[in-house]
């Protein structure tokens, strides 16, 4: 049955109504969707070489008859399903990349209730929901009358800064109502703000002549550790929101060999881009200082920054997302992004984020996603891409 | 001696999956020909990988592409979840102790994909083990493939890539440590032309139902072994076709394992040695000792003469026996 949606007729009720429906539905073509993901998912893509994995969602949007299927130069991969009309698109897009390495056997398992494997939740089902969008709108007969422009986006975590949706938004000169980013977790995350990031990775050295019996010497982990304190003194605002993580150490190999050096990641996210921009300032000069009064050299590299932005709670899009979260049980978990909602926002098009369903041990090898709620993150998902079509979210 | 370098065959009967990607054109081919292919996984408790093997294959090879027109699991009796995960992904799924009961019921994987004969309707049928963790659609499509394109081929070997040394650019072609220390020195010496075969024990081949038919199973480890000596027997080399499909993941088997393994293929070696009557009037050992190598995805086959020279008790040495003297 082919169900052509009307914008005049229509309405979110009238969608709302259909959700039951749909998740039902969905689950028929299930083996599908999770081959998708669990193919997509066992090919490594850490930011930066995704090629391999892109190269198959680019064979998914053949397959899927998609026009316009293409790698662009920056490595994204893209492809167009037509509207009835196609006086606008709707963007519908997931990273490609993922944070384990290529050395990490990326060998999923897969069990009657869940898929377990490294990537699986992050992002490989979100991946295999927009390469696979076009069989599941056809299998619930629904036809939009925007284009939807699917993209694979590389280059979003980490060091790569969300390179990859930035540049497809700027090269992509194509009226775009409204996009939505797909994450694999946690189902119930509505994100539809941006949130002011800088992420910095610190060198810290000893250099060849230094001083051992000079005061205070030490190997590269004791410094490290006296630096960390030092930048956990740095005042961190309450309001506006403010927080400071430090993501990773890396230092020393043996049990008996003091170090030379080491270094620490670290992340500021702020509600206000004049406090992050302040605390760079401090943990620059706290770098400086350090350096010189330890003899060490510690360099400051900032590998990733982006500023403040969003659309307002009210806005309908964001309404219309909790309207139907509410419809398809999903509690939402309003949550500021530091992906690729940047990237879409800042390039002047309203979005938001959404899970799709649950997941355990994120970012660990064992991350592992529940499949039973993966059918209303997808009703989900596609309600309001109806929604948009219809013009609901403006 | 016979020409059991023999490269023409390697050429012309040795593929990769990659020569069969477009799997349109397969099933095509296929329809058109009016052939109907089967798909077996003999299991026993194989709850970890069987969910990955019946969601891909049958998703990938019967819905998105209908090359596969049938699939089942064929189970020995699991005790674990192995029977609830293949039919919570669809699977249609068969005790071998249900199926031909008249028959009596044995214990082995060769006894499923002995009754897998009888339960299942292709004209071909390709056999898949369940403990695969990389399963691909390439391990199904890449072994159907020359059965569906060359009719004088009716068996498909798999065989993969194993890397061991890549600094000189050259890798092992080489099987596991069974094949490596027992089957291909028994086939350089009593079958030389069948160490062309570079995997002979690989767990995954497709065939025609009528050579499958006329073949009898060893219930246990030497079905793979039999398949290979029966059907050279009855067809020659050119019956049979092989087909690289890159990386295989699997668990490693112990020593022990493998010795109890070895133990089977030895027995169902010398049977077959008797019946060809090579045991009671053995044949002069073959001296050569064949193995494979790989350079720029060639293969071609490295012969080494081994010769095991023997030296008399001392005793008999004269010179001995003066010094003994003295």
């Amino acid at each position: 049955m082919t169900t052509e949606t009307k914008p005049r007729e229509a309405s979110l009720e009238h969608l709302l109504k259909r959700i039951p429906e749909q998740i039902e539905r969905l689950k028929a073509v299930r083996e599908t969707y999770l081959t998708d993901a669990v193919l997509l998912g066992e090919i490594p893509s850490p930011t930066f070489c995704e090629e391999d994995r892109i190269r198959l969602a680019l064979d998914r949007f053949r397959e899927n008859g998609l026009d316009d299927p293409e790698i662009d130069e920056f490595g994204n991969a893209s492809g167009i399903l037509p509207g009835t009309q196609g006086d606008s698109s709707i963007l519908v897009t997931a990273h490609a990349d993922c944070v384990f390495s290529s050395e990490t056997p990326h060998v999923l398992n897969v069990g009657p209730d869940s898929i377990t494997g490294p990537g699986i939740a992050d992002n490989a089902i979100g991946l295999a929901a927009v390469v696979g969008l076009p069989r599941l709108l056809d299998h619930l007969g629904v036809k939009l009358k925007d284009d939807l422009l699917l993209l694979a986006n590389v280059q979003s975590l980490g060091r790569g800064n969300l390179e990859g949706a930035r540049s497809f938004l700027e090269t992509k000169q194509r009226p775009i109502r409204a996009g939505i980013c797909v994450e694999g977790a946690t189902q119930g995350r509505l994100s539809y703000s941006g949130l002011g990031t800088l992420r910095g990775e610190i060198t810290l050295r000893i250099p060849n002549n230094y001083d051992w019996n000079g005061f205070g010497a030490a190997g590269a982990i004791s410094h490290l550790t006296r630096f960390v304190n030092q930048l956990m003194e740095i005042p961190i605002p309450k309001e506006p929101k403010t927080k400071m993580i430090f993501g990773g150490l890396r230092c020393g190999s043996t049990f008996n060999t003091s170090p030379r050096r080491g270094s620490l990641r670290f992340e500021i996210t702020s509600e206000d881009d004049n406090v992050v921009l302040d605390m760079e300032k401090q943990v620059n000069e706290l770098s400086e200082q350090f350096s010189l009064e330890t003899g060490t050299s510690v360099v400051l590299e900032i590998v990733a920054k982006r500023q403040n932005c969003g659309i307002p709670f009210s806005h309908p899009l964001v309404k219309t997302t909790r309207a139907i979260m509410a419809e398809t049980g999903i509690t939402p978990n309003v949550d500021p992004s530091t992906g690729d909602l940047n990237a879409l926002i800042r390039a002047g098009h309203p979005g938001v984020t959404v899970g799709l369903t649950t997941a355990e041990n994120l970012r660990e090898e064992n991350e592992t996603i529940h499949l039973d709620p993966l059918f209303r993150g997808l009703a989900q998902l596609i309600t309001l891409l109806q929604a948009i079509d219809l013009g609901l979210c403006e | 001696m016979k020409n059991v370098n023999n490269q023409n065959w390697l050429e012309s009967n040795t593929f990769h999956h990659g020569e069969f990607w477009d799997i349109i054109k397969l099933v095509e081919e296929k329809e058109k020909k009016g052939m109907k292919i089967s798909l077996c996984i003999p299991t026993l408790n194989e709850e970890k990988t069987i969910g990955k093997e019946v969601l891909i294959l049958r998703s990938e090879l019967m819905e998105r592409y209908p090359l596969i027109d049938e699939f089942a699991v064929i189970d020995s009796g699991s005790q674990d979840k192995t029977l609830e995960v293949a039919r919570s992904y669809g699977a249609d799924v068969y005790l071998a102790s249900d199926i031909l009961p008249e028959v009596g019921d044995k214990k082995g994987k060769g006894e499923n994909l002995w009754k897998a004969i009888h339960q299942l309707k292709g004209d071909v049928i390709c056999y898949v083990d369940a403990d695969i963790s990389n399963i691909h659609p390439r391990f199904v499509y890449g072994l159907v493939a020359p059965l569906i394109r060359r009719d004088e081929v009716h068996y498909v070997k798999a065989f993969y890539d194993r890397p061991l040394n890549y600094s000189s650019g050259l890798r092992s072609s080489g099987g596991g440590r069974v094949t490596e220390i027992l089957i291909r020195p028994l086939f350089s010496l009593f079958y030389p032309e069948l160490t062309n075969v570079i995997q002979p024990l690989s767990g995954e081949y497709a065939a025609r139902r009528e050579v499958l038919e006329a073949i009898p199973f060893p219930i246990g480890y030497g079905v793979e072994t039999s398949h290979l000596l029966d059907l050279y027997e009855k067809f020659g080399l050119d019956a049979f076709a092989q087909t690289d499909l890159d990386r295989r993941v699997h668990r490693n088997q112990t020593t022990n394992a493998l010795g109890k393994m070895s133990f089977g293929i030895l027995q169902t070696f010398f049977n077959r040695l008797r019946a060809q009557g090579k045991i009671d009037q053995m044949p002069d050992m073959e001296k050569f000792y064949r193995r494979f190598e790989v350079e720029d995805g060639t293969y071609s086959q490295l012969v080494q003469e081994v010769v095991e020279e023997e030296r008399p008790p001392m005793i008999e040495i004269e010179s001995y026996l003066n010094r003994v003297v003295v």
